[in-house]
């Protein structure tokens, strides 16, 4: 293995240095005042016309968000080695790891709305670049088929959120474009927008399913995009927007109802699921909700801190499911178990990666979910954009689903590491290409805990309800339980798919076939009526035009005696 | 006499070479037409010529001049008859064309 | 009524129904003959006007020459397929027009000049029409002969080129 990572030294070489150059742009901006402060800058001139200057601009919560798109890409790098070193399309893979990268720190790092569109739009088709990388099954290519549909749908709105914002505020600059002091004008407008962009970009719902079939993908690749970077930037798009929507209750309440409907619907998906990977991403898919229902609740730092965090430990969850799917060869939970032995650093690194994605202390996970439960709770008092009965639900939703999330991760714990160990399985450690990130990961899941704030009484009752759910688990498992429990409607994930699988297609033929109906006899009557009278003035010219000279002449003769005699009439 | 009888003579005659002309599919009738529209010119020129006993006997010089271009008229209009006929074996106007 | 109206009227009208017959006979050389007696009732009309110059010479070439002319080409067109009919389609808008036209030049004949006479006092006999031609209009004269000649040429050339291939 060691020869693979030698061969393949270019392009961590590669990505390495553009790590280090945005860490040394990034790490000065990290200590700056001010955690999500907006610097509004009325003198600075910005052009009418949209311009694709790349206008960066790093402040503390963006310069995190760049370190932990470069880092967990950097060790995603370093990992593939080991993991795809050796496939046919190596190459292309690395290097679209590269431009995904470079599009991340551009939507992340500019405050130039065009700019920030186009990396946008890069990450989706990185996105569906490497969902289809093994395109040689139609999961793969069915998966990266829809993922881009979807978040095309998202992307619209995005455009039109553009849109509106330069009509509004006359400049495409962010920064230029900024409300002060709380005018906001088409607050509600653009936040529906925003909202539209993010949920399809997040997999929030109704946009959700193209997350969970996305894991045809390479794992590595799910654990830097599709867990911890680009689904992400939905997250940080609607804290970025937010000053220009905070004032509209219409789109934070449509904004807490997303986010209360996914967390909930995501981790009870995950609670069901019989194959580690997609278990994990409807996991993305509900900590995505609770970083959203932070925003919601007019605390983006809050929100922005777990997506640190959540980036940290599901890349670390998705990074060692690679391990144990390079060791079992399948991502099925019924293929897995007994880890502790065979593969002890794989172990312990996802050990602690499930703790903190169940919440427990001093992972960093722990903290960043007080912090968003903190926010959530603040906005209980009613005094911000969201109503205070909103926020109750969206809290009481949040409690909930933190009780899910453990119950969740003990069991995906307890199903793939302890456990009897199947028949046949000769399991052995991954390479150090591999365990080396995860080892990484793992240390800095409790280092990004350092200077997070804490507060008691939430941090009580939530640590409370995490014993309770993992206890609840446990419980279960001593008692004999094979923890596989299935309820058909959990299963089929509610069916909600159906819409998009068999609505849409239906809906889309009929208005294709209406639109043909249309044309054929609407449009159509125009050019058919100009080739009917056409042919019918060619008939009445063809009598003059006849080749045969009798009737020239006979055209003439009347010619002149009509002219004659309107001559002597008229005189 | 009346200088009408002539005028009126020529009208008619006129009418039908016009008639000719038009109608009749041989070429050569055609022709024929042609004189008879000719010669109701003559007719014209001689009478007023006539009416007015002008000292240059303008009309009736006129008249045979128009004879001339007649007799050259339908030599040629004959030639390019004949050649006609020769290129396509029919002298039938509304066949040429086709 | 005089006898030289009288005569004239019988004329005018030999002229024109021999001319009515000529223009619709189906017998195509019997066209060509009806044409004869057209000419010939105009060449009196014009020695009834005390033109008896341009009468014999209307005689001469158009009895005498283009009518032989017209049934030459007759007979040299003779058509191989018997033709369905002499008159084409538009046979009724040709008539249509004749009797416009004739109509129209008689009404307007009828509207300048009714009431005036001819005298004839100026007799058009060959020494005065040739006095008259070849000092007033000899130049005219002699492009016309160059025409003729010019279309004489020309008719041998087109009638020939045809054979020649």
């Amino acid at each position: 293995m060691r020869s693979v990572l030698r061969s393949h030294w270019l392009y961590v070489a590669l990505t390495a240095v553009l790590a280090l150059v945005a860490a040394i742009w990034a790490v000065p901006h990290l200590s700056e005042p001010g955690w999500f402060a907006y610097a509004p800058d009325p003198t600075g001139f910005t052009p009418p016309l949209p311009t694709l200057s790349p206008d960066l601009f790093l402040f503390p919560a963006s310069a995190q968000i760049v370190l932990l798109a470069v880092g967990v890409g950097l060790l995603v790098q370093i990992y593939s080695t080991a993991y795809l070193g050796h496939h046919q399309r190596y190459r292309s893979y690395a290097m679209v790891i590269v431009l995904f990268l470079v599009a991340m720190i551009a939507v992340v790092g500019t405050t130039n709305l065009w700019v920030l569109l186009v990396g946008w739009e890069v990450m989706g088709l990185c996105s569906y670049l490497l969902i289809g990388h093994e395109w040689e099954t139609g999961e793969a290519r069915a998966g990266a088929a829809k993922a881009f549909l979807v978040t095309r749908i998202a992307d619209l709105g995005l455009v039109l959120a553009i849109l509106v914002i330069g009509e509004t505020y006359g400049t495409y600059d962010l920064l230029g474009a900024q409300p002060l002091d709380g005018e906001a004008k088409n607050a509600t407008a653009i936040g529906l927008l925003v909202l539209v962009a993010v949920v399809g970009k997040s997999a929030q719902f109704p946009l959700h399913s193209w997350l969970p079939d996305a894991m045809p993908g390479p794992t590595p690749i799910t654990a830097l995009i599709h867990a911890a970077t680009m689904v992400a930037a939905g997250v940080y798009l609607a804290a970025r927007m937010l000053p220009f929507y905070a004032d509209s209750t219409v789109a934070l309440t449509a904004m807490a109802v997303i986010a209360g409907i996914t967390m909930l619907m995501g981790a009870l998906f995950a609670l069901v699921q019989t194959d580690l990977k997609r278990a994990l991403a409807w996991s993305t898919v509900s900590q995505l909700a609770l970083m959203f229902a932070a925003v919601a609740a007019s605390d983006p730092e809050a929100g922005l801190d777990h997506l640190v965090a959540h980036g940290v430990f599901k890349a670390l969850l998705f990074l060692g499911c690679g391990c144990l799917m390079h060791a079992v060869g399948t991502s099925a939970l019924s293929a897995m178990g007994g880890m502790r032995r065979p593969m002890p650093v794989t172990f312990w690194t996802m050990t602690i990666g499930f703790a903190a994605l169940a919440g427990i202390v001093p992972t960093a996970g722990f903290f960043t979910k007080d912090s968003v439960l903190h926010a959530l709770e603040s906005a209980t008092e009613g005094d911000g954009a969201l109503a205070g009965g909103t926020a109750w639900a969206l809290f009481v939703v949040a409690l909930i689903t933190s009780l899910v999330t453990a119950a969740y991760a003990t069991r995906l714990w307890l199903k793939t590491l302890l456990g009897p160990a199947p028949g046949g399985l000769d399991a052995h450690e991954a390479p150090l290409a591999m365990t080396g990130p995860l080892v990484v990961l793992a240390v800095a899941t409790f280092a990004v805990s350092i200077g997070q704030p804490f507060h008691h009484g939430i941090g009580v009752v939530s640590t409370v309800i995490a014993a309770a759910g993992i206890g609840l688990v446990l419980l279960m498992w001593r008692r004999g339980s094979s923890l596989d429990w299935a309820p058909a409607p959990l299963a089929a994930e509610l069916g909600l798919d159906r819409p998009f699988s068999r609505w849409v297609p239906r809906l889309t033929g009929d208005v294709a076939s209406a639109v043909v109906d249309l044309d054929r006899d609407a449009v159509d009557v125009y050019p058919r009526g100009g080739a009917a009278a056409a042919a019918l003035g060619t008939r009445g010219l063809a009598l003059v035009q006849s080749r045969n000279v009798q009737r020239y002449a006979t055209v003439l003769a009347a010619g002149v005696v009509v002219l004659v005699v309107v001559g002597v009439v008229v005189s | 006499m009346p200088l009408l009888y002539p005028l009126l003579l020529s009208s008619a005659l006129f009418g039908i070479g016009l008639y000719g002309v038009l109608a009749r599919r041989n070429a050569v009738l055609m022709l024929l037409g042609v004189e008879l529209m000719l010669n109701a010119v003559n007719l014209n020129l001689v009478a007023f010529d006539a009416w007015f006993a002008d000292q240059l006997h303008t009309g009736q010089v006129l008249t045979l001049f128009t004879i001339a271009i007649a007799a050259a008229e339908i030599g040629l209009g004959l030639a390019i008859v004949l050649a006609l006929f020769r290129a396509l074996r029919t002298v039938d106007v509304d066949g040429v064309g086709r | 009524m005089s006898l030289t109206e009288l005569v004239f009227l019988v004329l005018a009208v030999v002229a024109a129904g021999s001319a009515l017959l000529s223009m619709t006979s189906g017998q195509l050389v019997h066209s060509a003959l009806w044409l004869v007696v057209t000419l010939g009732a105009v060449a009196g009309c014009f020695v009834l006007m005390t033109a008896e110059f341009v009468a014999w010479v209307q005689v001469l070439v158009y009895v005498g020459s283009v009518v032989v002319l017209v049934i030459f080409a007759l007979m040299l067109t003779r058509q191989t397929s018997a033709t369905t009919a002499e008159v084409t389609g538009n046979r009724w808008i040709a008539a249509a027009l004749g009797v416009v036209a004739a109509i129209g030049l008689g009404a307007t004949m009828v509207a300048g000049f009714r009431g005036e006479d001819i005298e004839g006092r100026r007799i058009g006999t060959a020494g005065s029409i040739g006095q008259a031609l070849f000092t007033d209009w000899v130049l005219p004269f002699e492009i016309l002969s160059g025409v003729l000649l010019a279309a004489l040429i020309g008719a041998i050339v087109i009638s020939r080129s045809g054979s020649d291939r």
